[in-house]
């Protein structure tokens, strides 16, 4: 025994000190993805049995390819937006204009700040009689009604940039950080002009950066729940459609849910690694970050 | 000569003025809501095309503390997050201490694997934790809401007091330890002082992952364990606007504590291992 002891001691003092954190991967996350997938498996309603009527009902029901769709639309159409609303942010938040401490602030607000308290705020303000509107129907001359923001998909697509934009907001910006000026310079000396200095030098150095930033967007806008709980109205992506399942019919219907949660699972991870590999081999030219 | 500095001089202030519009527009867009909510809880009779509401009241948060029974909620909400920031720090430093100091095989993957639970929405987990807890009777406890919290908050910790554990200078542990100081003196004495910054980060982080956290909130809570994102979900499903924001005023107080903070204490890039409850 004491010589087995000090064999492994090295190795077994790591093993005690892991001991916690992987408990609780197991018991809070494994565990839990495992009686998912296993329930999903389940005819609804029994703990015996096997059956794949769950996906089968799931992937054949045209609705459920729309909530797909609809999904996808959404964290795309937001990844999309959060970058080009990123990058020029970030060009000017580099020049150390007066103020840049607050606006750096400004930036990561939403990060902080709870998803329902954003998503109550923009339905008030871009709501019917908030100010957007207000502004609309009193500055502006032949809009006499509302023009609809929330409980639309293109609301919701900003819905989603206010929210889930600081994580390509803040890591292009440190991506600028963390380039070299003198680059800059030697590309200026070598005659290019600053639209050439931007295109061909300083877009492309940081484009790992970026892309880092928004797989984060992505997922933050693939998996939100809460927001399109609350301001999504009609439009219900699958996070929102698997809570239908267990919150609206007696009794709930956990297969089902489970079935689609385990669908979207598999999408985002197949979606996350298409990513990946898209970004390594061309689209960051060279050695893109991971994703934290 | 001077006409064509004057010019450049002309086009590099119009870019200025340019940039900051942007930046003014984007802190509009920013703060707008927040202002709209702020007023629409100390709004009365605040009907039609009116830009600003016509009386101030604080019935509204009145309404909210009695009716909405929010010291009750913030009580639940505060207790979870203690409960849930102890033990994700505990299993946070263990764990970094594991990763930041000693030879670990396959450090990597390892390291991949603890972080899965940030990467997959919460929402699939958040199925079979809700089964589990109500098969264990863990639903509508303060304990089993903040376990459920752990699975979200532990890997941030973890991540960022493996960072922390990495940075500690070897040196001092063995100058210390040539001084005459034990195991226990040192890690109290030396490393304790030492990492202190980064558990405190780790812990702010961890208890705005809990405080904002409903995805997992909402399939584990009860009556007795109703926390502000769930009482502020409830409340607009209730449809009384001018309530919900006065809830939503008290719920948004301590970020915006915790964001200053943040900005003095830490760097922003930071937080971005997303500490998000979605």
């Amino acid at each position: 025994m004491t010589t087995f002891w000090y064999l492994h001691k090295s190795r077994l003092i790591t093993g005690v000190l892991l001991l916690p954190a992987l408990l609780s991967f197991f018991g809070l996350f494994f565990y839990p993805m495992l009686l998912t997938v296993t329930l999903s498996f389940r005819p609804e309603g029994q703990e015996v049995g096997w059956t794949l009527q769950n996906y089968i009902q799931f992937l054949t029901d045209r609705d459920s390819h729309w909530v797909i769709l609809l999904t996808f639309i959404l964290a795309l159409g937001s990844t999309a937006v959060s970058i080009l609303f990123s990058v020029p942010l970030a060009l000017i938040l580099r020049e150390k204009v007066r103020g840049h401490r607050f606006f750096r602030l400004m930036v990561i607000v939403p990060l902080v700040i709870p998803g329902l308290v954003g998503a109550l705020g923009l339905l008030l303000f871009w709501g019917p009689r908030g100010w957007f509107n207000l502004f609309l129907m009193q500055m502006v001359p032949f809009i006499q009604r509302p023009v609809a923001v929330d409980y639309t998909i293109h609301g919701l697509i900003m819905f989603y940039v206010w929210l889930y934009f600081p994580y390509t907001c803040v890591t292009t910006m440190s991506a600028l950080e963390s380039l070299d000026r003198g680059i800059e310079e030697a590309g200026a000396v070598a005659g290019a002009n600053r639209w050439q200095v931007l295109r061909y030098i300083v877009l492309p150095l940081i484009t790992p950066g970026i892309l880092a930033g928004s797989i984060l967007t992505f997922m933050a806008a693939f998996g939100a729940f809460s927001v399109p709980l609350v301001a999504g109205g009609n439009y219900r992506p699958l996070a929102v459609e698997i809570y239908k399942q267990i919150s609206i019919p007696i009794p709930a219907h956990w297969s089902a849910a489970s079935a689609i949660a385990v669908v979207m699972g598999l999408l985002q991870v197949g979606f996350l690694t298409l990513y990946m590999r898209f970004v390594r081999r061309g689209g960051g030219g060279g050695a893109a970050g991971g994703a934290q | 000569m001077t006409l064509l500095r004057a010019y450049l001089r002309g086009v590099r202030e119009g870019w200025f003025i340019l940039g900051y519009t942007l930046l003014l527009c984007l802190t509009f867009f920013i703060a707008a809501p927040f202002l709209m909510i702020v007023l629409r809880s100390v709004g009365k009779g605040w009907f039609g095309r009116l830009w600003l509401p016509p009386q101030l009241t604080l019935d509204w948060y009145r309404w909210a503390i009695e009716v909405g029974n929010i010291p009750e909620v913030m009580k639940n909400t505060l207790i979870i997050g203690a409960i849930a920031v102890a033990i994700s720090t505990i299993i946070g430093i263990f764990a970094g201490w594991a990763f930041g100091r000693r030879h670990l095989p396959g450090k990597e993957i390892l390291m991949a694997v603890i972080l899965l639970p940030r990467m997959i929405p919460p929402i699939t987990y958040a199925l079979g934790v809700a089964r589990i807890f109500y098969t264990a009777d863990l639903v509508d406890t303060h304990f089993g809401v903040a376990l459920a919290h752990v699975s979200v908050c532990a890997p941030y910790a973890i991540l960022v007091l493996s960072a922390t554990f990495e940075s500690l200078d070897e040196r001092v542990l063995e100058a210390a330890a040539v001084c005459g100081a034990n195991t226990i003196k040192r890690f109290f004495y030396v490393v304790l002082p030492l990492i202190m910054p980064g558990i405190l980060a780790s812990m702010l982080f961890s208890f705005t992952s809990s405080y904002n956290e409903f995805t997992l909130t909402l399939l584990t809570y009860g009556p007795h364990t109703v926390t502000l994102p769930v009482r502020t979900y409830l409340a607009v499903g209730d449809g009384y606007w001018e309530i919900t924001s006065a809830m939503a005023v008290i719920m948004v107080v301590p970020s915006l504590f915790i964001l200053a903070t943040i900005q003095r204490r830490a760097k922003p890039e930071k937080l971005i291992g997303g500490f998000k409850g979605v």
